[in-house]
Protein backbone atom coordinates (compact mmCIF):
# COMPACT_ATOMS: atom_id res chain seq x y z
CA UNK A 1 0.00 0.00 0.00
CA UNK A 2 1.62 3.36 -0.90
CA UNK A 3 0.51 6.73 0.47
CA UNK A 4 0.18 9.81 -1.59
CA UNK A 5 3.87 10.93 -2.18
CA UNK A 6 4.15 14.27 -1.17
CA UNK A 7 7.46 16.97 -2.47
CA UNK A 8 9.96 14.51 -3.81
CA UNK A 9 14.07 15.35 -2.79
CA UNK A 10 15.40 17.07 -5.64
CA UNK A 11 18.08 15.63 -7.87
CA UNK A 12 20.56 17.97 -7.83
CA UNK A 13 24.45 18.26 -9.55
CA UNK A 14 26.28 17.60 -6.47
CA UNK A 15 29.86 15.99 -6.60
CA UNK A 16 30.85 12.53 -5.91
CA UNK A 17 31.43 12.51 -2.72
CA UNK A 18 27.99 14.24 -1.45
CA UNK A 19 26.22 12.41 -3.78
CA UNK A 20 27.20 9.00 -2.05
CA UNK A 21 28.14 10.75 1.39
CA UNK A 22 25.74 7.97 3.42
CA UNK A 23 27.67 5.19 1.04
CA UNK A 24 31.24 6.82 2.13
CA UNK A 25 30.61 7.48 5.50
CA UNK A 26 29.11 3.94 6.01
CA UNK A 27 31.99 2.48 4.49
CA UNK A 28 34.87 4.84 6.68
CA UNK A 29 32.53 3.21 10.09
CA UNK A 30 33.08 -0.48 8.89
CA UNK A 31 36.87 -0.10 7.64
CA UNK A 32 37.11 1.45 10.89
CA UNK A 33 36.35 -2.08 12.17
CA UNK A 34 36.94 -4.67 9.77
CA UNK A 35 39.91 -4.75 8.54
CA UNK A 36 41.69 -1.72 10.31
CA UNK A 37 40.48 -2.57 13.89
CA UNK A 38 40.39 -6.27 13.33
CA UNK A 39 43.83 -5.79 12.48
CA UNK A 40 45.11 -3.45 14.72
CA UNK A 41 44.15 -5.92 17.48
CA UNK A 42 45.92 -8.88 15.72
CA UNK A 43 48.71 -6.94 15.55
CA UNK A 44 49.34 -5.55 18.66
CA UNK A 45 47.79 -9.52 20.12
CA UNK A 46 51.24 -10.43 17.81
CA UNK A 47 53.39 -8.09 19.52
CA UNK A 48 52.79 -9.11 22.57
CA UNK A 49 53.96 -12.35 22.37
CA UNK A 50 57.49 -11.01 22.36
CA UNK A 51 56.92 -11.00 26.14
CA UNK A 52 57.03 -14.91 25.52
CA UNK A 53 60.65 -14.25 24.20
CA UNK A 54 62.76 -14.35 21.27
CA UNK A 55 61.40 -17.57 20.11
CA UNK A 56 58.12 -17.53 20.28
CA UNK A 57 57.96 -14.14 18.52
CA UNK A 58 59.78 -15.23 15.54
CA UNK A 59 57.96 -18.28 15.33
CA UNK A 60 54.48 -15.54 14.90
CA UNK A 61 56.20 -13.66 12.36
CA UNK A 62 57.15 -16.58 10.52
CA UNK A 63 53.96 -17.67 10.32
CA UNK A 64 53.22 -13.88 9.08
CA UNK A 65 55.66 -13.76 6.65
CA UNK A 66 55.27 -17.38 5.13
CA UNK A 67 52.59 -16.10 3.00
CA UNK A 68 56.02 -14.68 1.04
CA UNK A 69 55.55 -12.96 -2.21
CA UNK A 70 51.74 -12.63 -1.22
CA UNK A 71 52.69 -10.54 1.88
CA UNK A 72 52.90 -6.61 0.14
CA UNK A 73 49.85 -7.95 -1.71
CA UNK A 74 47.80 -8.60 1.38
CA UNK A 75 49.34 -6.39 3.14
CA UNK A 76 48.15 -2.75 0.57
CA UNK A 77 44.88 -4.46 -0.12
CA UNK A 78 43.74 -5.37 3.50
CA UNK A 79 45.48 -2.81 5.46
CA UNK A 80 47.14 -0.11 3.89
CA UNK A 81 44.42 1.29 1.33
CA UNK A 82 41.73 0.84 3.67
CA UNK A 83 43.49 2.57 6.42
CA UNK A 84 44.44 5.19 4.12
CA UNK A 85 40.48 5.58 2.78
CA UNK A 86 39.41 5.39 6.90
CA UNK A 87 42.30 8.28 7.31
CA UNK A 88 41.29 10.49 4.30
CA UNK A 89 37.88 10.11 4.80
CA UNK A 90 38.52 10.17 8.71
CA UNK A 91 40.21 14.16 8.02
CA UNK A 92 37.32 15.18 5.64
CA UNK A 93 35.13 14.30 8.72
CA UNK A 94 37.17 16.17 11.15
CA UNK A 95 37.07 19.37 8.99
CA UNK A 96 33.31 19.23 8.63
CA UNK A 97 32.94 19.42 12.39
CA UNK A 98 32.80 22.42 14.69
CA UNK A 99 33.88 21.37 18.33
CA UNK A 100 32.33 23.20 20.60
CA UNK A 101 33.60 21.66 24.30
CA UNK A 102 33.89 24.81 25.76
CA UNK A 103 30.64 25.69 26.11
CA UNK A 104 29.13 22.12 26.68
CA UNK A 105 31.43 20.03 28.61
CA UNK A 106 29.49 16.62 28.34
CA UNK A 107 31.40 13.46 28.18
CA UNK A 108 29.74 12.85 25.08
CA UNK A 109 30.98 15.89 23.84
CA UNK A 110 34.46 15.49 25.43
CA UNK A 111 34.49 11.81 23.88
CA UNK A 112 33.62 13.18 20.12
CA UNK A 113 36.64 15.60 20.32
CA UNK A 114 39.15 12.87 22.23
CA UNK A 115 37.97 10.73 19.10
CA UNK A 116 39.02 13.34 16.79
CA UNK A 117 42.26 13.91 18.72
CA UNK A 118 43.41 10.56 18.69
CA UNK A 119 42.89 10.59 14.33
CA UNK A 120 45.35 12.87 14.41
CA UNK A 121 47.55 10.84 16.84
CA UNK A 122 47.18 8.03 14.98
CA UNK A 123 47.32 9.45 11.65
CA UNK A 124 50.91 10.72 12.84
CA UNK A 125 52.10 8.07 14.65
CA UNK A 126 50.78 5.11 12.15
CA UNK A 127 52.87 6.97 9.20
CA UNK A 128 55.91 7.36 11.54
CA UNK A 129 55.84 3.62 12.99
CA UNK A 130 55.20 2.02 9.53
CA UNK A 131 58.35 3.93 8.26
CA UNK A 132 60.34 3.26 11.06
CA UNK A 133 59.61 -0.38 11.21
CA UNK A 134 58.34 -1.29 8.10
CA UNK A 135 59.89 1.51 5.73
CA UNK A 136 56.55 2.39 3.97
CA UNK A 137 57.63 0.34 0.69
CA UNK A 138 60.54 -2.23 -0.16
CA UNK A 139 61.64 -1.47 -3.65
CA UNK A 140 65.80 -1.45 -3.51
CA UNK A 141 66.54 2.30 -4.37
CA UNK A 142 63.89 3.48 -1.89
CA UNK A 143 65.47 1.63 1.04
CA UNK A 144 68.88 2.50 -0.06
CA UNK A 145 68.06 6.14 -0.20
CA UNK A 146 65.07 6.87 2.06
CA UNK A 147 64.25 4.51 4.31
CA UNK A 148 67.36 3.49 5.49
CA UNK A 149 69.52 3.59 9.20
CA UNK A 150 69.86 7.87 8.53
CA UNK A 151 66.84 8.21 8.64
CA UNK A 152 65.28 5.49 10.82
CA UNK A 153 63.34 3.93 8.67
CA UNK A 154 62.60 -0.21 7.70
CA UNK A 155 64.54 -0.69 11.25
CA UNK A 156 62.52 -4.20 11.53
CA UNK A 157 64.01 -7.58 10.16
CA UNK A 158 61.24 -10.14 10.08
CA UNK A 159 64.05 -12.98 9.82
CA UNK A 160 65.57 -10.89 13.49
CA UNK A 161 62.19 -10.31 14.94
CA UNK A 162 62.72 -9.73 18.32
CA UNK A 163 66.41 -8.19 18.41
CA UNK A 164 65.58 -5.89 15.81
CA UNK A 165 62.51 -4.60 17.23
CA UNK A 166 64.38 -4.63 20.89
CA UNK A 167 66.56 -2.18 19.25
CA UNK A 168 64.05 -0.05 17.15
CA UNK A 169 62.15 0.70 20.49
CA UNK A 170 65.80 1.01 22.22
CA UNK A 171 65.86 4.86 23.26
CA UNK A 172 63.08 5.85 25.74
CA UNK A 173 61.73 8.77 23.37
CA UNK A 174 60.84 5.91 21.18
CA UNK A 175 59.33 3.78 23.95
CA UNK A 176 57.64 7.21 24.96
CA UNK A 177 56.17 7.93 21.42
CA UNK A 178 54.61 4.40 21.21
CA UNK A 179 53.31 4.19 24.44
CA UNK A 180 51.09 7.39 23.22
CA UNK A 181 50.72 5.71 19.45
CA UNK A 182 49.48 2.77 21.13
CA UNK A 183 47.33 4.81 23.87
CA UNK A 184 45.66 6.70 21.59
CA UNK A 185 44.95 4.25 18.97
CA UNK A 186 43.24 1.93 21.22
CA UNK A 187 41.34 4.60 22.51
CA UNK A 188 40.15 5.96 19.17
CA UNK A 189 39.31 1.83 18.54
CA UNK A 190 37.14 1.31 21.58
CA UNK A 191 36.18 4.81 21.52
CA UNK A 192 34.69 4.21 17.58
CA UNK A 193 33.29 1.02 17.79
CA UNK A 194 30.67 2.36 20.31
CA UNK A 195 29.74 5.10 17.92
CA UNK A 196 29.52 2.52 15.77
CA UNK A 197 27.00 0.69 17.17
CA UNK A 198 25.08 3.71 17.02
CA UNK A 199 25.92 4.61 13.58
CA UNK A 200 24.46 0.95 12.32
CA UNK A 201 21.49 0.96 15.01
CA UNK A 202 23.06 -1.80 16.93
CA UNK A 203 22.68 -0.01 20.98
CA UNK A 204 19.80 2.61 20.43
CA UNK A 205 18.19 2.70 23.74
CA UNK A 206 19.92 4.86 26.53
CA UNK A 207 20.32 1.82 28.51
CA UNK A 208 21.60 -0.15 25.57
CA UNK A 209 24.00 1.98 25.28
CA UNK A 210 25.39 2.56 29.06
CA UNK A 211 25.82 -1.28 28.39
CA UNK A 212 27.89 -0.96 25.35
CA UNK A 213 29.89 1.30 26.75
CA UNK A 214 31.31 -1.23 29.14
CA UNK A 215 31.64 -3.94 26.24
CA UNK A 216 34.01 -1.40 24.57
CA UNK A 217 35.52 -0.06 27.66
CA UNK A 218 36.30 -3.57 28.63
CA UNK A 219 37.74 -4.12 25.15
CA UNK A 220 40.00 -1.15 25.30
CA UNK A 221 41.46 -2.09 28.52
CA UNK A 222 41.73 -5.18 27.64
CA UNK A 223 43.65 -4.16 24.02
CA UNK A 224 45.49 -1.42 26.33
CA UNK A 225 47.09 -4.20 28.78
CA UNK A 226 47.70 -6.22 25.32
CA UNK A 227 49.20 -3.19 23.74
CA UNK A 228 50.98 -2.29 26.40
CA UNK A 229 52.76 -5.86 26.90
CA UNK A 230 54.77 -5.46 24.00
CA UNK A 231 56.43 -2.54 24.65
CA UNK A 232 57.21 -4.78 28.52
CA UNK A 233 58.10 -7.30 26.07
CA UNK A 234 60.38 -5.64 23.73
CA UNK A 235 62.67 -4.12 27.25
CA UNK A 236 62.56 -7.62 28.34
CA UNK A 237 64.34 -8.44 25.52
CA UNK A 238 68.10 -9.28 25.63
CA UNK A 239 69.88 -8.44 22.29
CA UNK A 240 72.22 -10.24 21.81
CA UNK A 241 70.65 -13.49 22.95
CA UNK A 242 67.76 -12.95 20.86
CA UNK A 243 70.38 -12.09 17.85
CA UNK A 244 72.18 -15.21 18.90
CA UNK A 245 68.72 -17.56 18.69
CA UNK A 246 67.86 -16.20 15.80
CA UNK A 247 70.94 -16.54 13.62
CA UNK A 248 71.30 -19.90 15.17
CA UNK A 249 67.67 -20.08 14.10
CA UNK A 250 68.66 -19.13 10.54
CA UNK A 251 71.39 -21.01 9.78
CA UNK A 252 69.87 -24.17 10.64
CA UNK A 253 67.36 -23.49 8.40
CA UNK A 254 69.86 -22.62 5.55
CA UNK A 255 71.70 -26.23 6.58
CA UNK A 256 68.21 -27.80 6.13
CA UNK A 257 67.61 -26.14 2.86
CA UNK A 258 70.94 -27.22 1.81
CA UNK A 259 70.13 -30.56 2.78
CA UNK A 260 66.92 -30.82 0.89
CA UNK A 261 68.49 -29.14 -2.30
CA UNK A 262 71.03 -31.59 -2.16
CA UNK A 263 68.84 -34.80 -1.82
CA UNK A 264 66.51 -33.26 -4.49
CA UNK A 265 69.49 -33.61 -6.71
CA UNK A 266 70.32 -36.45 -5.92
CA UNK A 267 67.40 -38.13 -6.18
CA UNK A 268 66.85 -37.11 -9.70
CA UNK A 269 69.97 -37.69 -10.93
CA UNK A 270 69.05 -41.53 -10.11
CA UNK A 271 67.27 -43.85 -12.45
CA UNK A 272 63.34 -44.92 -11.89
CA UNK A 273 64.61 -48.53 -10.88
CA UNK A 274 67.06 -46.97 -8.70
CA UNK A 275 64.76 -45.36 -7.18
CA UNK A 276 62.46 -48.23 -6.56
CA UNK A 277 64.82 -49.97 -5.06
CA UNK A 278 66.09 -47.33 -2.87
CA UNK A 279 62.12 -46.89 -1.37
CA UNK A 280 62.01 -50.61 -0.81
CA UNK A 281 65.18 -50.91 1.33
CA UNK A 282 63.22 -47.76 3.30
CA UNK A 283 60.60 -49.75 3.56
CA UNK A 284 62.37 -53.04 4.57
CA UNK A 285 63.94 -50.77 7.01
CA UNK A 286 61.12 -49.87 8.94
CA UNK B 1 25.23 26.13 59.23
CA UNK B 2 24.50 23.96 56.43
CA UNK B 3 20.93 25.34 54.85
CA UNK B 4 18.70 22.92 52.19
CA UNK B 5 18.08 24.71 48.71
CA UNK B 6 14.80 27.06 49.11
CA UNK B 7 12.56 27.60 46.91
CA UNK B 8 11.93 31.41 48.42
CA UNK B 9 13.93 33.74 46.55
CA UNK B 10 14.62 35.82 48.85
CA UNK B 11 16.64 33.28 50.64
CA UNK B 12 18.63 34.24 53.83
CA UNK B 13 21.93 33.13 53.04
CA UNK B 14 24.02 35.60 52.70
CA UNK B 15 25.93 33.88 49.92
CA UNK B 16 22.95 33.51 47.66
CA UNK B 17 21.48 36.80 48.63
CA UNK B 18 20.11 38.24 45.27
CA UNK B 19 22.11 41.65 43.98
CA UNK B 20 19.13 44.41 43.68
CA UNK B 21 20.70 44.80 40.17
CA UNK B 22 22.70 43.10 37.58
CA UNK B 23 24.26 43.99 34.28
CA UNK B 24 23.02 42.10 30.58
CA UNK B 25 25.26 41.89 28.26
CA UNK B 26 23.66 41.51 24.90
CA UNK B 27 25.51 40.39 21.51
CA UNK B 28 23.69 42.93 19.42
CA UNK B 29 23.49 43.01 15.54
CA UNK B 30 21.19 45.98 13.80
CA UNK B 31 20.84 43.76 10.25
CA UNK B 32 21.12 40.60 8.80
CA UNK B 33 24.38 39.59 7.87
CA UNK B 34 26.15 42.32 9.53
CA UNK B 35 28.29 42.93 12.12
CA UNK B 36 27.87 42.64 16.20
CA UNK B 37 28.40 44.25 19.14
CA UNK B 38 28.09 43.93 22.73
CA UNK B 39 26.11 46.26 24.95
CA UNK B 40 25.46 46.60 28.48
CA UNK B 41 21.98 47.06 30.66
CA UNK B 42 21.75 47.56 34.19
CA UNK B 43 18.43 46.00 34.91
CA UNK B 44 17.02 45.93 38.84
CA UNK B 45 16.29 43.15 40.13
CA UNK B 46 12.63 42.00 40.66
CA UNK B 47 10.80 38.81 42.12
CA UNK B 48 10.07 35.86 39.90
CA UNK B 49 11.52 37.25 36.92
CA UNK B 50 12.72 35.41 33.64
CA UNK B 51 14.85 36.51 30.43
CA UNK B 52 11.91 37.89 29.13
CA UNK B 53 10.94 40.12 31.86
CA UNK B 54 14.63 41.01 31.72
CA UNK B 55 14.53 42.18 28.08
CA UNK B 56 11.15 43.75 28.10
CA UNK B 57 12.55 46.19 31.27
CA UNK B 58 15.47 46.81 29.19
CA UNK B 59 12.88 47.17 25.96
CA UNK B 60 11.53 50.31 28.48
CA UNK B 61 14.47 51.57 29.42
CA UNK B 62 15.87 51.66 25.84
CA UNK B 63 19.33 53.19 27.80
CA UNK B 64 22.54 51.43 27.91
CA UNK B 65 24.49 51.06 31.24
CA UNK B 66 26.25 54.13 30.45
CA UNK B 67 23.69 55.84 30.16
CA UNK B 68 23.04 56.29 26.57
CA UNK B 69 20.37 56.30 24.88
CA UNK B 70 19.64 52.75 22.26
CA UNK B 71 17.26 51.15 20.58
CA UNK B 72 15.55 48.56 22.37
CA UNK B 73 16.94 44.88 21.52
CA UNK B 74 15.04 42.88 19.61
CA UNK B 75 13.78 39.11 20.95
CA UNK B 76 11.13 36.30 20.02
CA UNK B 77 8.54 34.73 22.02
CA UNK B 78 5.31 33.75 21.78
CA UNK B 79 4.10 30.77 24.63
CA UNK B 80 6.05 32.06 27.74
CA UNK B 81 5.66 28.65 28.59
CA UNK B 82 8.72 26.67 26.94
CA UNK B 83 6.43 24.76 24.34
CA UNK B 84 6.86 26.90 20.96
CA UNK B 85 10.38 27.47 21.48
CA UNK B 86 10.55 31.06 19.85
CA UNK B 87 12.83 32.31 22.55
CA UNK B 88 15.54 29.84 22.30
CA UNK B 89 18.68 31.96 22.59
CA UNK B 90 22.21 31.34 24.05
CA UNK B 91 22.00 32.39 27.72
CA UNK B 92 25.29 32.43 30.17
CA UNK B 93 27.12 30.45 27.26
CA UNK B 94 24.23 27.59 26.76
CA UNK B 95 21.57 27.31 24.58
CA UNK B 96 18.19 27.60 26.21
CA UNK B 97 14.53 28.93 26.15
CA UNK B 98 14.76 32.39 27.65
CA UNK B 99 11.36 32.33 28.96
CA UNK B 100 11.99 29.61 31.27
CA UNK B 101 15.68 31.05 32.32
CA UNK B 102 14.74 31.78 35.72
CA UNK B 103 17.32 35.59 36.71
CA UNK B 104 17.53 34.63 40.64
CA UNK B 105 18.64 30.83 39.27
CA UNK B 106 20.46 32.93 37.02
CA UNK B 107 22.21 34.91 39.58
CA UNK B 108 23.16 32.14 41.79
CA UNK B 109 26.05 30.91 38.99
CA UNK B 110 26.90 34.86 38.69
CA UNK B 111 25.36 37.31 40.60
CA UNK B 112 27.02 40.24 38.37
CA UNK B 113 26.34 39.71 35.48
CA UNK B 114 23.59 37.83 32.58
CA UNK B 115 25.08 37.45 29.07
CA UNK B 116 22.78 36.82 26.27
CA UNK B 117 23.27 36.17 22.73
CA UNK B 118 21.30 35.06 19.50
CA UNK B 119 22.10 31.43 18.22
CA UNK B 120 25.24 31.11 16.61
CA UNK B 121 24.15 28.39 14.18
CA UNK B 122 21.46 30.31 12.31
CA UNK B 123 21.48 33.66 10.33
CA UNK B 124 20.98 36.73 12.90
CA UNK B 125 17.71 38.60 11.81
CA UNK B 126 18.04 41.25 14.63
CA UNK B 127 19.90 41.25 18.16
CA UNK B 128 18.07 38.18 19.67
CA UNK B 129 16.11 37.15 17.23
CA UNK B 130 17.48 34.43 14.26
CA UNK B 131 15.92 32.66 11.30
CA UNK B 132 15.24 29.31 11.97
CA UNK B 133 13.89 28.61 8.64
CA UNK B 134 16.63 25.83 7.76
CA UNK B 135 15.37 23.87 10.73
CA UNK B 136 12.00 23.88 9.39
CA UNK B 137 13.00 23.14 5.93
CA UNK B 138 14.74 20.19 7.37
CA UNK B 139 11.32 18.84 8.43
CA UNK B 140 9.91 19.84 4.83
CA UNK B 141 12.93 17.70 3.70
CA UNK B 142 12.39 14.74 6.00
CA UNK B 143 8.13 15.06 5.01
CA UNK B 144 7.70 15.53 9.00
CA UNK B 145 3.81 15.11 8.72
CA UNK B 146 1.09 12.13 7.76
CA UNK B 147 -0.19 12.81 4.28
CA UNK B 148 -4.08 12.49 5.13
CA UNK B 149 -5.30 15.05 3.05
CA UNK B 150 -6.70 14.38 -0.12
CA UNK B 151 -9.71 14.16 -2.86
CA UNK B 152 -10.65 10.53 -1.53
CA UNK B 153 -11.98 9.35 1.66
CA UNK B 154 -9.02 7.42 3.23
CA UNK B 155 -11.27 5.88 5.98
CA UNK B 156 -10.31 5.33 9.09
CA UNK B 157 -6.11 4.63 10.28
CA UNK B 158 -5.30 2.15 11.44
CA UNK B 159 -5.13 1.47 15.52
CA UNK B 160 -2.12 2.21 17.14
CA UNK B 161 -1.08 0.00 20.05
CA UNK B 162 0.06 1.53 23.29
CA UNK B 163 3.40 0.65 23.45
CA UNK B 164 3.85 2.13 19.90
CA UNK B 165 2.22 5.26 21.67
CA UNK B 166 4.32 4.91 24.86
CA UNK B 167 7.13 5.20 22.19
CA UNK B 168 6.17 8.37 19.91
CA UNK B 169 4.67 10.42 22.62
CA UNK B 170 8.01 11.86 23.67
CA UNK B 171 9.36 12.45 20.02
CA UNK B 172 5.84 14.34 19.62
CA UNK B 173 6.75 16.68 22.43
CA UNK B 174 9.49 18.28 19.87
CA UNK B 175 9.14 21.89 19.65
CA UNK B 176 11.56 22.89 16.95
CA UNK B 177 13.31 25.14 19.17
CA UNK B 178 17.10 24.44 17.75
CA UNK B 179 18.66 23.74 21.03
CA UNK B 180 19.58 20.74 19.85
CA UNK B 181 21.17 21.78 16.89
CA UNK B 182 22.77 25.20 18.44
CA UNK B 183 24.74 22.34 20.41
CA UNK B 184 25.53 20.17 17.81
CA UNK B 185 29.08 20.10 16.25
CA UNK B 186 28.29 18.56 13.19
CA UNK B 187 25.57 21.47 12.81
CA UNK B 188 27.40 24.56 11.17
CA UNK B 189 26.06 27.80 10.22
CA UNK B 190 24.72 28.18 6.77
CA UNK B 191 24.15 31.87 6.24
CA UNK B 192 23.52 33.25 2.67
CA UNK B 193 23.80 36.51 1.43
CA UNK B 194 21.17 37.99 -1.31
CA UNK B 195 23.00 39.12 -4.26
CA UNK B 196 23.11 42.60 -6.10
CA UNK B 197 20.24 42.17 -9.05
CA UNK B 198 19.02 38.56 -7.47
CA UNK B 199 15.01 38.13 -6.85
CA UNK B 200 13.82 37.08 -3.92
CA UNK B 201 12.45 33.76 -5.52
CA UNK B 202 16.00 33.03 -6.82
CA UNK B 203 17.60 33.92 -3.76
CA UNK B 204 14.98 31.43 -1.80
CA UNK B 205 15.45 28.37 -4.19
CA UNK B 206 19.73 28.82 -3.71
CA UNK B 207 19.12 28.49 0.32
CA UNK B 208 16.84 25.97 0.01
CA UNK B 209 19.32 23.66 -1.94
CA UNK B 210 22.02 25.03 0.24
CA UNK B 211 20.04 24.06 3.69
CA UNK B 212 19.47 20.51 2.14
CA UNK B 213 22.90 19.72 1.38
CA UNK B 214 23.31 20.97 4.75
CA UNK B 215 22.88 18.47 7.93
CA UNK B 216 19.14 17.56 8.38
CA UNK B 217 20.09 17.49 12.12
CA UNK B 218 18.64 15.70 15.58
CA UNK B 219 15.20 17.30 15.85
CA UNK B 220 14.32 16.01 11.80
CA UNK B 221 15.82 12.71 12.78
CA UNK B 222 13.67 12.20 15.31
CA UNK B 223 10.59 13.50 13.60
CA UNK B 224 11.29 10.80 10.80
CA UNK B 225 11.51 8.24 13.61
CA UNK B 226 8.22 9.57 14.88
CA UNK B 227 5.93 9.47 11.80
CA UNK B 228 7.68 6.06 10.59
CA UNK B 229 6.40 4.34 13.63
CA UNK B 230 2.88 5.59 12.66
CA UNK B 231 0.89 2.95 11.15
CA UNK B 232 -0.12 5.78 8.04
CA UNK B 233 3.01 7.30 8.81
CA UNK B 234 4.77 4.46 7.99
CA UNK B 235 3.13 4.17 4.27
CA UNK B 236 5.67 7.17 3.31
CA UNK B 237 8.52 5.31 5.75
CA UNK B 238 10.77 4.65 2.37
CA UNK B 239 10.51 8.43 1.41
CA UNK B 240 11.52 9.64 4.59
CA UNK B 241 14.39 7.07 4.93
CA UNK B 242 15.61 8.17 1.59
CA UNK B 243 15.59 11.93 2.53
CA UNK B 244 17.75 10.86 5.90
CA UNK B 245 20.48 8.80 3.29
CA UNK B 246 20.64 12.17 0.71
CA UNK B 247 23.53 14.11 1.34
CA UNK B 248 23.46 15.59 4.60
CA UNK B 249 21.11 13.05 5.90
CA UNK B 250 21.95 10.84 9.18
CA UNK B 251 25.13 10.07 8.09
CA UNK B 252 26.55 13.42 8.96
CA UNK B 253 25.80 12.60 13.09
CA UNK B 254 29.50 12.53 14.97
CA UNK B 255 27.11 10.86 18.00
CA UNK B 256 28.98 13.75 20.15
CA UNK B 257 25.28 13.42 21.81
CA UNK B 258 24.57 16.76 23.16
CA UNK B 259 21.77 17.30 21.17
CA UNK B 260 19.93 15.32 23.81
CA UNK B 261 21.96 16.66 26.66
CA UNK B 262 20.51 19.95 25.74
CA UNK B 263 16.54 19.16 24.70
CA UNK B 264 14.93 20.74 26.99
CA UNK B 265 12.11 18.09 26.00
CA UNK B 266 14.35 15.58 27.14
CA UNK B 267 13.61 13.35 23.67
CA UNK B 268 15.25 10.53 23.60
CA UNK B 269 17.17 12.31 20.70
CA UNK B 270 20.41 9.27 19.99
CA UNK B 271 17.68 6.54 20.50
CA UNK B 272 16.02 7.74 17.78
CA UNK B 273 19.34 8.49 16.05
CA UNK B 274 20.68 4.81 16.82
CA UNK B 275 16.94 3.18 14.99
CA UNK B 276 17.31 6.05 12.21
CA UNK B 277 21.04 4.03 11.82
CA UNK B 278 19.72 1.11 11.87
CA UNK B 279 16.83 1.70 9.21
CA UNK B 280 18.60 3.62 6.88
CA UNK B 281 20.80 0.47 7.08
CA UNK B 282 18.60 -1.61 6.24
CA UNK B 283 16.90 0.52 3.54
CA UNK B 284 19.30 1.17 1.82
CA UNK B 285 20.39 -2.53 1.18
CA UNK B 286 17.19 -3.63 0.73
CA UNK B 287 17.02 -0.57 -2.60
CA UNK B 288 20.09 -1.86 -3.78
CA UNK B 289 19.14 -5.66 -3.71
CA UNK B 290 15.67 -4.63 -4.74
CA UNK B 291 16.78 -2.82 -7.93
C1 LIG C 1 44.59 2.41 14.24
C2 LIG C 1 43.94 2.93 13.31
C3 LIG C 1 42.48 3.25 13.35
C4 LIG C 1 41.46 2.46 13.81
C5 LIG C 1 41.54 1.08 14.39
C6 LIG C 1 40.23 3.21 13.63
C7 LIG C 1 38.98 2.75 13.98
C8 LIG C 1 37.83 3.51 13.96
C9 LIG C 1 36.52 3.06 14.30
C10 LIG C 1 36.11 1.66 14.73
C11 LIG C 1 35.67 4.12 14.18
C12 LIG C 1 34.18 4.14 14.46
C13 LIG C 1 33.35 4.38 13.25
C14 LIG C 1 31.96 4.91 13.56
O1 LIG C 1 31.76 5.64 14.53
O2 LIG C 1 31.05 4.61 12.81
C15 LIG C 1 36.45 5.23 13.78
C16 LIG C 1 35.96 6.50 13.61
C17 LIG C 1 36.69 7.55 13.18
N1 LIG C 1 37.99 7.51 12.72
FE1 LIG C 1 39.26 5.99 12.88
N2 LIG C 1 40.53 4.42 13.09
C18 LIG C 1 41.90 4.48 12.91
C19 LIG C 1 42.63 5.51 12.38
C20 LIG C 1 42.10 6.72 12.03
C21 LIG C 1 42.82 7.78 11.41
C22 LIG C 1 44.29 7.75 11.02
C23 LIG C 1 41.92 8.81 11.22
C24 LIG C 1 42.10 10.15 10.59
C25 LIG C 1 43.03 10.97 10.80
C26 LIG C 1 40.65 8.39 11.75
C27 LIG C 1 39.52 9.18 11.81
C28 LIG C 1 38.32 8.80 12.33
C29 LIG C 1 37.20 9.67 12.58
C30 LIG C 1 37.12 11.15 12.30
C31 LIG C 1 36.18 8.89 13.13
C32 LIG C 1 34.81 9.37 13.58
C33 LIG C 1 33.78 9.06 12.56
C34 LIG C 1 32.41 9.44 13.00
O3 LIG C 1 32.23 9.88 14.13
O4 LIG C 1 31.49 9.29 12.21
N3 LIG C 1 40.78 7.12 12.22
N4 LIG C 1 37.76 4.84 13.63
S1 LIG D 1 24.64 12.97 18.40
FE1 LIG D 1 24.73 13.67 16.28
S2 LIG D 1 23.03 15.07 16.08
FE2 LIG D 1 23.39 14.82 18.27
S3 LIG D 1 24.75 16.48 18.81
FE3 LIG D 1 26.00 14.73 18.31
S4 LIG D 1 26.54 14.96 16.18
FE4 LIG D 1 24.81 16.30 16.59
S1 LIG E 1 14.41 17.89 19.55
FE1 LIG E 1 14.40 19.03 21.47
S2 LIG E 1 16.04 20.51 21.25
FE2 LIG E 1 15.60 19.75 19.22
S3 LIG E 1 14.17 21.16 18.33
FE3 LIG E 1 12.96 19.54 19.27
S4 LIG E 1 12.53 20.24 21.35
FE4 LIG E 1 14.17 21.51 20.55
S1 LIG F 1 8.21 31.77 24.43
FE1 LIG F 1 7.63 29.78 23.77
S2 LIG F 1 9.29 28.62 24.45
FE2 LIG F 1 9.78 30.54 25.27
Amino acid sequence: MQGPRIISVEANSASFFSRNEFLIRRLHSLTGLVPVGAYMCIHLITNASTLGGAPMFQKNVDLIHSLGPALPIVEWSFIFLPLIFHAVVGVAIIRSGNPNLSSYHYVGNVRYVLQRATAWIALAFIAWHVFHMHGWFHNEWWLENVANEDLGGHRFDPKHAASTAALALEAPIRKLAYFIGVVSCVFHFANGLWTMGITWGVWTTAAAQKRANWICGAVGIVMTVVGLSALVGVAKTDVVAAQAYEDTKLQMKQEEEQRVAAENKRLSSLTAEERLAERKAREANH
Amino acid sequence: MIQSTSHDSSAHDTHHAPPAQFTVRVLRQDVPGGSSYWERHTVKRENDMNVISVLQRIAANAETADGEKTTPVAWDCNCLEEVCGACTMVVNGKVRQACSALVDKLLVDNPEEIELRPMTKFPVVRDLMVSRARLFRALQKVKAWIPVDGYYDMGSGPRVSAESQEQAYPLSQCMSCGCCLEACPQYTKIELKQEEGETAEAFQARQKEAYDRGFVGAHAISQVMLFNKHPTGAMNAGERLDALTAEGGIQACGNAQNCVAVCPKEIPLTTSIGRAGRATTVHVIKKFFDR
